[in-house]
């Protein structure tokens, strides 16, 4: 449970943070809260961590139709806001998040590009059809979370890219969001997790915990459920986790219409 | 001072541990402090072809790659004592290989990460019954005698081993031990029996979990008597087995235990041949603190267990007969398995007319099996209290009434042959039979269930001493070589106090190391306040005795017609006549002084046991959607002999039944099918945390122990035999169907609720 001998520098701005990630096995750390437990375990080995928890990238803002969230907003700050109507998801899926003591330290930006597969808030942010920006030295690009998360523990993003902004639209009026999940007794991450968003004429389902990425259910969420491809471990099977999967969508999506006001 | 009996008070070392200020046994400062990180086996069963430490030993600030051949060990044997790394075979995986010693733990963690080990592996046995066939592959194939771990054994419950073998039965060489215990005509029992139930129960690998891993630190002294500073429970104990590990003179080895972060049974001379071994190599001290991972894996956890267990009873309730044959997964442990104590509980506190019960302890290639609060009791009384409900239900009785019935009361012939002493199983069940949760049972929402269950503990037994030495200053000092563990201090304070007349606030108890302390054995088998409080509680009084006649002398009274009452020796019936124990203290500890140190040594020599027993009442709700089971309200009665502190008392009882909920409901150590842990951490091992225990009302009911200290016995283990049990009883009722393996993992509920 000690790291590799690493080294450590903090970055001033966003333009020094991309110059210091500039150099290969350089890893960026925020609230640290999963890249100090896979250093400890020496699964990630980092030649060089670059501090961004300073820079100016805290914070949400609700402005141009959308909520706006610095990618260091910690869980905390999550739940402490004030988020428009139809965002409930948000709240509640950080309020479930780890302990006070992770809430604390942990960060929306970090959730999202550790990629963890079972992760709560990334299911809810695709609900809510997040884009990110991201900064690279070549300049920013607006990108659509589903495009970021590619596998297990794997985002599309290069070496020298920074999420900058975590971009969420303001839902129509009528609209609300869940979340919903069955924990791992363990690890509290989700077995499945759902997260529902139901708008006036439409409803998405995300789900996360099932597969390699967390991901939106395409059209009816108990076909999609049936069709998707679910993964099964030692302590939850298949079949398990589909049924799981089938009751916290539902799960969600009643809470959500509810939230809606239907 | 009776009237100190029986009042809640805090623990002793409570102040010092809340705060920070206790120094646990990685927090001593050493000079000149190698620090070792073990190099942990990959497979569950090889032969080890070569161990290659050139790398590792390149690294800045690495030491020492130590392996078997480098340990001056002296023992023959593959307990984990005289093989604490493997030498030529790997039984488990995580079993020590090899130790890298470094000036920092972080040169000696990635020292050890550079070393590298050639294996050439073997069959892995990792399914207990499989490996019970003839023919089966062996998990240890080298020949090695181990006859010498029996004082680990005995620190749990002296247990006969029973009957002769059955010679029909054609078993391989895996089964290392087989029991026996027969009596009656078991064909005949059930013959007569208006019911018979019976099951195959399942439980598996359940690791202590306590909060402090283990950790040890040993050096020389430049005399050259080895010093070992340690997180044990049992400081003679590991005295003895380092003593004949390393063949050192016994005084030449000196074991201080220190405060415990956590044991439950897991703290018994494990880890401490490794950093010994390094110590002594490398004449230089070594300290040896395992991360969680690695404790996970290389430590000594509960057994798993196979019970298959067949129960009759007539229809007015009346039990008859059991046969049992108990599967006891002994992992690499070749010394002792729980199959003796284990076949023994399984007949419950209950009354039979025939038995037939049988243990087998079988080794294969996971853990060494070690001791867990109640060793092999949680999953007899889940394995026989869950059949107790399929009678009651078979038979239309009301459950509390069937074990009621059945009930063992002093006098009666227990399955061991042995008479029962005192034992308050009616006392506690009628004590649940009246909580008013009971009676709601039948009128409960949908999904929720009251169950019940009951559990034992028959108490171990081992000589003790103590010592009560009154200071200048008219306090007292206790000293005795206890582990402090569960709060038995505290309890020493107590008994001190009122055996002598002295307010607790002046009694400090000291936990003295093997070269200076009275003997006491370890702190494990719910033993330490029967037979180390009954040590002090003489102590106590010979040192009363002291004090009454220095009292006499100055007072010039008869010491027949003296009382002493806190702190103040009085004369009976003119109580203005009187001096304080201070100063007499004074006038003995000084030059010249006249009376004799008021000091006093007490010993004990128990020979009947003192069983606690526990009923339970539990609540819980359950999701038939996704299978989760949610613990909504535990009821415990214990009879706790003599409460000598409730607050400590109801802590233990507490304690139990969160363990018996992490039993119930939790906790399971998974291997895959080559033997490689699946659930390494706490991310895949479930505990239960504040946040899912619910309220816990305890009840405590008083039978006092005829010899024990005011009445008092061991209570630490019966609060967490039958908490699993009513558990499952209480989700069998929630479910309508029952489960036959434990943890209730809500993918299993689900399953069994579909099918």
């Amino acid at each position: 449970m000690i790291p590799a001998a690493t080294r450590y520098e903090r970055a001033t701005d966003v333009e020094h943070a991309l110059e210091l990630l500039g150099e290969p096995d350089a890893k960026a750390i925020a609230g640290g809260q999963s890249l100090i437990p896979v250093m400890k375990l020496r699964i990630a080995r980092p030649s060089l961590v670059v501090d961004i928890s300073r820079l100016e990238l805290r914070g949400i803002e609700e402005r141009d139709g959308a909520l706006h969230v610095g990618p260091l907003t910690t869980w905390a700050d999550l739940v402490d806001a004030e988020l428009p109507v139809g965002l409930e998801a948000i709240t509640e899926c950080a309020r479930e998040v780890g302990d006070l003591q992770v809430r604390n330290l942990g960060t929306i930006g970090g959730s999202i590009v550790h990629a963890d597969p079972a992760s709560d808030m990334p299911a809810v942010l695709l609900a809510l059809g997040a884009r990110l920006a991201i900064r690279s030295p070549e300049g920013v690009r607006d990108v659509a979370l589903a495009d970021v998360l590619v596998g297990p523990f794997t985002t599309a993003l290069g070496p020298q890219d920074l999420v900058t902004d975590v971009v969420v639209p303001t839902p129509a009026a009528g609209s609300g969001s869940a979340y919903a999940s069955v924990e791992h007794p363990a690890s509290g991450f989700a077995l499945v997790g759902a997260a529902a968003l139901a708008s006036p004429g439409d409803e998405t389902v995300a789900l996360t915990g099932v597969g390699a990425t967390p991901f939106v259910l395409d059209g009816d969420p108990r076909e999609a459920i049936a069709a998707a491809e679910i993964f099964g471990d030692r302590f939850a099977s298949e079949e398990y986790r589909r049924e799981l999967a089938l009751v916290v969508a539902e799960r969600a999506l009643e809470s959500a219409r509810a939230r809606s006001g239907r | 001072m009776s009237e100190l009996i029986g009042v809640a008070r805090p623990r002793l070392d409570a102040p010092d541990k809340v705060t920070g200020a206790t120094r646990y046994a990685a927090d001593g400062y050493v000079h000149g402090l190698l620090h070792a990180r073990p190099v942990l086996a990959t497979e569950a069963h090889a032969r080890i072809r070569g161990i290659d430490g050139s790398a590792a030993l390149a690294l800045p600030g690495v030491v020492a790659v130590l392996a078997a051949s480098d340990f001056p060990i002296a023992s023959a044997g593959t307990d984990r004592t005289s093989e604490p790394l493997a030498r030529h075979e790997v039984v488990f995986a995580g079993q020590p290989v090899a130790l890298v010693v470094g000036e920092s733990e972080a040169a000696a963690e990635d020292g050890a990460e550079a070393v590298l080990v050639d294996y050439d592996a073997l069959p892995a046995v990792v399914d207990v019954e499989a490996a019970m066939d003839v023919g089966a592959p062996l998990a240890r194939t080298v020949e090695e005698t181990d006859d010498e771990a029996g004082d680990l054994e005995s620190i749990h419950a002296g247990v006969d081993h029973g009957q002769a073998d059955d010679p029909a039965e054609e078993l391989s060489g895996n089964v290392l031990d087989r029991i026996t215990r027969e009596e009656g005509d078991v064909a005949a029992a059930f013959a007569s029996s208006a019911a018979i139930v019976e099951g195959t129960f399942r439980t598996p690998w359940v690791h202590q979990a306590y909060l402090e891993p283990q950790v040890c630190t040993a050096w020389l002294e430049p005399s050259g008597t080895l010093v070992v500073s340690t997180s044990t429970q049992g400081s003679f104990v590991t005295q003895r087995e380092l003593a004949r590990a390393f063949d050192l003179p016994l005084d030449r080895v000196r074991v201080i235990a220190e405060p415990l972060g956590g044991a439950f049974g897991g703290k018994f001379a494990l880890i401490e041949p490794l950093a010994v071994g390094a110590a002594l190599a490398l004449k230089r001290p070594v300290r040896l603190v395992l991360t969680r991972s690695e404790d996970f894996q290389a430590t000594n956890p509960a057994s798993a267990q196979v019970t298959r267990l067949k129960i009759g009873a007539r229809a007015d309730g009346t039990l008859t007969g059991i046969e049992a044959r108990m599967i006891v997964d002994r992992g690499s442990n070749a010394g002792w398995g729980v199959e003796g104590i284990s076949s023994l509980l399984v007949a419950g506190p209950y009354n039979w007319e025939a038995h037939d019960l049988r243990g087998y302890g079988v080794q294969t290639n996971r853990f060494t099996f070690g001791a867990y609060r109640a060793p092999g009791a949680p999953t007899a009384a889940f394995a026989l209290e869950s059949l107790l409900d399929e009678v009651a239900r078979a038979l239309g009785l009301d459950p509390i009434e069937l074990r009621l019935k059945n009930a063992a009361v002093e006098g009666d012939v227990a399955v061991s042959g042995n008479p029962y002493p005192v034992i308050g199983v009616r006392e506690v069940l009628e004590r649940i039979r009246e909580h008013p949760l009971w009676a709601e049972r039948d009128s409960l929402p949908e999904n929720e269930g009251i169950g019940m269950a009951a559990g034992h503990w028959p108490g171990g037994l081992e000589p003790a001493a103590a010592v009560c030495r009154v200071d200048s200053d008219g306090t007292m000092t206790v000293v005795t070589s206890a582990a402090d563990m569960s709060g038995v201090n505290s309890g020493f304070a107590i008994i001190a106090a009122a055996a002598f007349g002295l307010s607790p606030d002046k009694i400090r108890v000291v936990s003295a190391d093997t070269s200076s302390g009275p003997y006491a054995g370890g702190s494990g088998g719910s033993k330490v306040t029967y037979t180390v409080g009954a040590a002090v509680l003489r102590a106590a009084e010979s040192a009363r005795q002291k004090v009454l006649a220095a009292a006499s002398q100055e007072l010039e009274i008869a010491p027949d017609d003296l009382e002493v009452e806190d702190g103040i020796v009085r004369a009976v019936g003119a109580p203005d006549r009187s001096i304080t124990v201070e100063e007499l203290a004074k006038k003995a500890l000084r030059f010249g002084g006249r009376y004799e140190p008021i000091e006093g040594h007490g010993g004990s020599a128990q020979t009947s046991g003192a069983p606690s027993v526990a009923a339970h009442l539990s609540h819980v709700r359950i999701d038939r959607d996704t299978g989760e089971v949610e613990l909504l309200r535990h009821v415990i009665a214990q009879d706790v002999g003599r409460a000598l502190n409730p607050a400590l008392v109801e802590g233990q009882m507490r304690g139990g039944v969160a363990q018996g909920m992490g039993w119930a409901l939790y906790e399971e150590l998974a291997h895959d099918e080559e033997g490689r842990l699946l659930t390494g951490s706490f991310l895949d091992y479930a505990i239960p945390t504040a946040e899912r225990i619910p309220e816990i009302e305890t009840l405590i009911v008083e039978v006092p122990a005829p010899d024990g200290p005011f009445g008092a016995k061991g209570i630490g283990e019966a609060p967490v035999v039958g908490a699993p049990a009513a558990i499952a009883n209480a989700v069998a009722a929630a479910a309508g169907t029952r489960l036959y393996e434990l943890p209730l993992t809500p993918p299993r509920v689900w399953k069994a609720l579909r099918s």
